[in-house]
């Protein structure tokens, strides 16, 4: 499942980049995050809450930040695996500065693998689609609200 | 195909199960016929701790006509919706969209609150609903509140209903003379939700002209929606087959389907115009007295 | 012989002994077997693909509640084999099956560890709790990529995913491609299905220690099959091992298989000393029970102008799945067997590349290998009538092999045994009225109405079989008991499942005995009381089982005739057994009741000399050819042009299968498949994503046909005996699936055919068909005359990759807005 979009932020591009390298933002920011923590350097060991109305699963795994050209470029690795299966996505975010704001795009790839996948692949995308924009929603609060 | 253990709890009145729902929060589901949330629990996708079951309440399946508008029990039975003589009378929609629903035994016990309160993405009775701009009403331990139809779909699987309400009644109005409806949909052949499932409702004036129009359209976006620029393409217009083929072509504007296995999202797109033409085209047959 | 006999039952519609106890819900199945003390078993299952495993720690889920075992691989050890497969193919790469993962995951759904608890609810709870870590490796998905070269390899220790490649050439096909007038070309994909029994399996085991006796209650079409594996994978004696089939809910070649799960239910019940129950649930059934067809066949047919076929010539790429399961390897060679269909086609090469993936296995589902044939050779024989501008009906006359023909030796070294092609093929057209329906359809089209008539006249092979072309044996057993108080006892080794065989060997017993039906019980699926049988399945139950029962029926008839005419003071001669009496043929008088005779046997006082006490005879019988029952399928659709809904509107089967003894379960039969056909031709398909995930993993997308899908199906038959049986009987139970579904895709593609399109892979979904029409319209929009011949002239696209570009398509727009 392939994911791309594009959002803006009101700050510039030094300042988005500091913050998606903060973990307190970053947990603050994943929907559904419980824990976040620290496990090498960009790497953080995760439990997420994904869910979507009565459909929930939660997820253990990890966070990473790879590749990262500041205050450029980086990949986003995120995998996870709980009962429903796992989740398994990794994304490419640009940041390029537009007058004061920044624009960020992004072009990933997401795998649902397990029970999800069985069954849910009518509302798959759609659901993933929206946990990806209240990402960058609550991430886009928590820049301007620095 | 074993649900997680829960607790079930099956109030006998709406203050009792108004309040367990308050007490337990996020913690608990409502169950309301369970053709939905009960496979997700089977599933595992919910698993939710306590069960609040809404079958035992006693007069919430009913009916009824109140002073221009028909009052339906939020635990009536698609079976019963589609059975009313009162609604095959006042409000047809209604009875046409629910014997569309699932199949037998899903009509026997899945209900309009529920179903409402599910809000699937490709849910029958959304269309229907919006079309009718029908009024929602749900109930907390303080009060009873009015949710219009067109509000109430938030997103996929999300409404306005906040924690702790439950939707106690689906008023619909009685349907005006020289109006006709209809409800067609073309269903996804192993589940029968709906592809594309299009309610639509004109009224005419005396000369033949579209007084009104409403057209509610499901299963192509997250939430079911008004067509508004299909609407508008309608109104004040004299009805005819051109008309509504042209109107149609506005069915999936500004609108983001889904795609699955079943139809691409381009393919919805294609089949809502297609739909929602033949809607039309049943309702004036309809609205003229002509059958169809 | 043939049925010189009274037939007051035989060929009678007789109601099916069967139904009373299954409509009343009075039947029982596995599940409703109910053991004191059982513990239930939940399986953990891989959600990769392809994955190693890198550890499994199972401690929580054995300290969970009602918790008694929880169990992996190396739990196991070498206690119980491997998964059998009965079906070797020279050189086949071996992929050898444990029956819970040892290392590495090739399927989603692949058995990992399995918790065995005390209530079935708490062994799911507690397989949640089993945590496993695996690595994910690249998963082997579609066939054609799994055999190139560079790809990711589900075995280490081979360089590719080629389990096994099988030639079969018959005939000069170089000279009949090099005199060919046109070669007509056409890829075609028979996609892969999921059987959808509409009981899934299920299996409970009890050891008694005492008597060190297992017994094994399976939802199988093969019980004694399943005894001898089950024993020599527990290394258990195989006599003290019991199966036992209840009630089975459908099988459909699904359950003509030796699975990990019966194996390990048995093993569990001996370690723990209880019995263990597997119930399994929908979504497990989709994931690893056994897929049916999945091909890729490309196909040449070399013809003259005047629609004579010279030749065929076929590349199969088979999709085997991860595992063999007991008959995966043999299917595609089926497919080859019968490539020829019912025509005289006197040259034929078939190289079949069997290919491992990431999949569940496929195996034999409902036609095994033939339909697969008769889908490819009909579509050809359509394809070359519209490329020669031939009416589809009289490129197939034109080729039959006449009735005189038969026995016919194919070129790939079949003998089929009986047929009158064109008999059946006349009588389905006198019935359907086809040429009004061409003028019907003419008519149609001038209104923008798109209606398609499809034809198919088919050929398969039943009655498995001889034993010398069987992997398992292919004779069946029968036991025929009369009581003491006349009563009939059958025991079939032969294991009928639905199929309503209880009905018509009593039938059978009631017209060789003269007796009732009603008084001819049917008995099958206990290991303990039938003598060894190798099953239901091919298309057998009646033509081989069916065959046993007579022979047993009528060697005590002899023994019956010599006690009656002792008794009636008769020559010793042909008797005739008729409401209860049986009496001389040349002296009529001379009669006597058929109770006397049976009380003589068993109070054996007054037996003729040399004639022993008892009423008792088994029969194992062995087929000395298949039989090959044919028909002509016809169908009509219609195409909604603006949404691509195919509606089947018309169906007419003409079958013969040879001499009928109850006419109403020949038209369920036939009914039944037919059903199954339109569910893979319009509905069906398995579908893997590009990581291996079954997206179909559940009935909500996975679309079976209803009720309501259906029209009305009328049947007819004409008959033509087998020389290959005593009874003249073929078989039908796969006629359906092998007949309908070319039909039902002849009829699109003839629907399309305005369009300019001339092949279109199954299934024909709504999207796929609309995308063809409208792709059509602009391109007749776009330029009309030689260049429409010529997009005609082109092989389509296949199917799926359209798809995929559609899909493709609408990404692209998505990320555009």
């Amino acid at each position: 499942m392939k994911l791309s979009g594009t959002h803006t932020f009101s700050a510039p591009p030094d300042k988005v980049w500091t913050a998606i390298n903060d973990p307190v933002i970053l947990a603050k920011a994943l929907p559904g995050c419980e824990r976040l923590e620290p496990d090498g350097p960009d790497r953080f060991k995760a439990v997420v809450r994904f869910g979507l109305a009565a459909i929930t699963g939660k997820y253990a795994g990890s966070v990473e930040l790879a590749e990262k050209v500041p205050p450029h470029s980086m990949v986003l690795k995120m995998e996870g695996k709980g009962i429903p299966g796992f989740v398994k996505g990794s994304g490419r975010l640009e940041l390029r500065a537009k007058g004061k704001q920044t624009e960020l795009s992004y072009e990933g790839e997401a795998q649902v693998g397990g029970m999800i996948a069985a069954v849910g692949q009518r509302m798959i995308e759609a659901a993933a689609r929206k946990i990806v924009s209240q990402f960058f929603e609550k991430f886009a609060a928590q820049v301007s609200g620095k | 195909m074993i649900p997680s253990s829960f607790e079930y709890q099956a109030p006998r009145t709406l203050e009792e199960a108004l309040r367990l729902l308050e007490r337990h929060g996020d913690e608990a589901k409502l169950l309301a016929g369970g053709h939905s949330l009960l496979p997700l629990m089977k599933l595992r996708l919910a698993s939710p701790r306590f069960v609040i079951d809404l079958g035992k309440l006693r007069g919430m399946s009913y009916v009824r006509e109140e002073a221009g508008v028909i009052a339906i029990g939020a635990m009536t039975t698609h079976a019963e919706v589609a059975s009313s003589e009162l609604l095959a009378q006042k409000c047809p929609l209604m009875v046409e969209t629910a014997e569309e629903i699932g199949d037998v035994q899903v009509r026997n016990r899945g209900t309009l609150g529920g179903s409402l309160a599910h809000a699937d993405p490709a849910g029958d009775y959304p269309a229907a609903i919006l079309a009718l701009d029908a009024e929602i009403i749900a109930a907390t331990s303080s009060g009873t509140r009015s949710i219009p139809a067109r509000e109430f779909f938030v997103d996929m699987l999300t409404t306005q209903l906040r924690p702790g309400e439950i939707i106690t009644q689906v008023r619909v109005p009685v349907q005006k003379p020289r109006t006709g409806s209809s409800y067609v949909k073309m269903p996804q052949p192993a589940s029968g939700f709906a592809i594309v499932g299009v309610a639509a409702r004109l009224s005419l004036a005396a000369g033949g002209k579209i007084e009104a129009a409403a057209v509610g359209i499901t299963g192509l976006g997250p939430k079911a929606f008004r067509a508004e620029a299909v609407e508008k393409a309608l109104t004040g217009k004299k009805a005819n087959e051109k008309l509504f083929a042209d109107a149609a072509k506005h069915a999936a504007r500004g609108i983001e389907a889904l795609g699955d296995l079943h139809a691409s999202a381009d393919y919805r797109r294609e089949m809502a115009v297609v739909y929602v033409r033949r809607a039309l085209n049943a309702a004036w047959a309809r609205a003229t007295g002509k059958k169809a | 012989m043939a049925m010189a006999l009274a037939s007051k039952f035989i060929g009678k519609s007789l109601k099916r002994k069967e139904d009373p106890r299954l409509i009343q819900g009075l039947a029982h199945y596995v599940d409703d077997i109910v053991l004191p003390g059982t513990l239930h078993a939940a399986f953990v299952r891989s959600p990769y693909a392809h994955a190693r495993i890198r550890s499994i720690d199972t401690s929580k889920a054995k300290t969970a509640p009602g918790v008694v075992a929880v169990l992996t691989a190396a739990d196991i050890g070498s206690s119980i084999g491997t998964v059998p497969c009965a079906a070797q193919i020279p050189d086949m790469k071996a992929a050898p099956r444990p029956v819970l993962a040892i290392g590495r995951v090739r399927f989603i759904g692949e058995a990992v560890a399995v918790v065995v608890a005390d209530g079935r609810y708490a062994a799911r709870d507690a397989a949640d709790l089993v945590d496993v870590d695996y690595e994910a490796l690249t998963p082997v998905i579609d066939p054609e990529k799994a055999i190139a070269k560079g790809s990711p390899v589900l075995y280490e220790q081979y360089k590719d995913n080629v389990s096994f490649r099988w030639e079969l050439e018959g005939g000069d096909v170089k000279k009949a491609f090099a005199q060919a007038d046109r070669v007509v070309k056409q890829r075609i994909i028979n996609q892969r299905v999921i059987p959808v029994a509409m009981e899934p399996r299920g299996v409970l085991a009890e050891y008694k220690p005492g008597e060190k006796s297992l017994t094994v209650w399976s939802s199988t079409q093969i019980p004694h099959l399943l005894r001898t594996q089950v024993a020599a994978m527990l290394g258990t004696p195989e006599h003290s091992v019991r199966v036992i089939t209840p009630e089975v809910g459908g099988g459909f070649g699904s359950k003509l298989n030796v699975y990990a799960e019966e194996a390990l239910a048995g093993y569990l019940a001996m370690e723990l000393g209880k019995p263990v129950k597997w119930i399994e649930s929908r979504r497990e059934n989709f994931q690893t029970a056994i897929h049916g067809r999945d091909q890729i066949d490309d196909v040449e047919l070399a013809v003259k102008r005047d629609g004579t076929i010279l030749g065929i010539r076929c590349r199969i790429i088979a999709d085997l799945g991860a595992y063999y399961q007991l008959l995966t390897p043999l299917i595609p060679t089926l497919t080859g067997l019968m490539i020829c269909g019912s025509y005289k086609i006197p040259a034929a090469r078939i190289e079949i590349t069997g290919v491992l993936t990431n999949k569940m296995a496929t195996d034999a589902y409902r036609g095994a290998g033939r339909p697969e044939a008769t889908y490819l050779v009909e579509r050809m024989l359509d394809l070359a009538a519209a490329e020669l501008k031939m009416d589809p009906v009289e490129i197939r006359r034109k080729n039959f092999p006449a009735a005189k023909d038969f026995p016919y030796a194919t070129p790939t070294g079949l003998i089929y045994d009986s047929a009158n092609y064109q008999g059946a093929l006349e009588l389905m057209l006198k019935k359907t009225g086809y040429a009004n329906l061409r003028k019907e359809q003419a008519k149609l089209r001038k209104q923008g109405r798109y209606m398609g008539i499809g034809v198919s006249t088919y050929v398969e092979i039943c009655a498995m079989g001889p034993s010398s072309a069987m992997p398992a044996g292919g004779w069946e057993s029968a036991t025929v008991r009369i009581e003491p108080t006349g009563k009939v006892n059958v025991l079939t080794g032969a294991s009928p499942h639905g199929q309503g065989q209880e009905t018509s060997f009593a039938q059978l017993g009631a017209d060789l005995l003269g007796i009732d039906p009603e008084d001819v019980l049917i008995t099958h699926g206990d290991t303990s009381i039938v003598p060894y049988g190798i099953g239901t399945f091919g298309s057998r139950g009646t033509a081989v089982g069916g065959t046993a029962v007579y022979k047993a029926l009528v060697k005590l008839r002899e023994k019956l005739s010599l006690i009656a005419a002792h008794l009636a003071g008769a020559e010793p001669g042909e008797m005739v057994f008729e409401g209860r009496k049986i009496y001389s043929k040349e002296q009529p008088k001379k009669s006597v009741g058929i109770q006397d005779c049976i009380t003589a046997a068993y109070i054996a006082k007054t037996l003729p000399p040399g004639v022993d006490p008892g009423l008792d005879a088994t029969v194992f019988y062995e087929p000395t050819n298949f039989t090959f029952p044919f028909g002509a399928h016809l169908c009509v659709v219609e195409v909604d042009a603006e949404t691509g809904d195919v509606r089947l509107q018309k169906y007419m089967a003409v079958d013969d299968c040879g001499n009928v003894i109850n006419p109403m379960l020949v038209d369920g039969q036939v009914h039944g498949g037919i059903v199954q056909s339109v569910g893979q031709a319009l509905l069906e398909e398995a579908v893997y994503d590009e990581q291996g995930q079954l997206i179909t993993g559940e009935l909500t997308d996975y679309a079976i046909p209803r009720a309501g899908d259906i029209p009305w199906m009328e049947t007819a038959r004409t008959v033509t005996p087998t020389p290959v049986n005593p009874m003249g009987v073929k078989g039908v139970g796969e006629a359906g699936t092998i007949g309908a579904t070319p039909c039902l895709a002849n009829a699109v593609v003839d629907a399309l055919a305005p369009f300019g399109v001339r092949h279109v892979d199954m299934p024909f979904k709504r999207e796929k068909i609309w995308l063809l029409m409208h792709d059509g319209k602009r391109a007749a929009k776009q330029s009309s005359g030689p260049a429409g011949a010529a997009r005609r002239s082109k092989p389509a696209k296949p199917a799926k990759r359209a798809a995929k570009n559609s899909a493709k398509k609408s990404a692209k727009s998505r990320r555009a807005r």
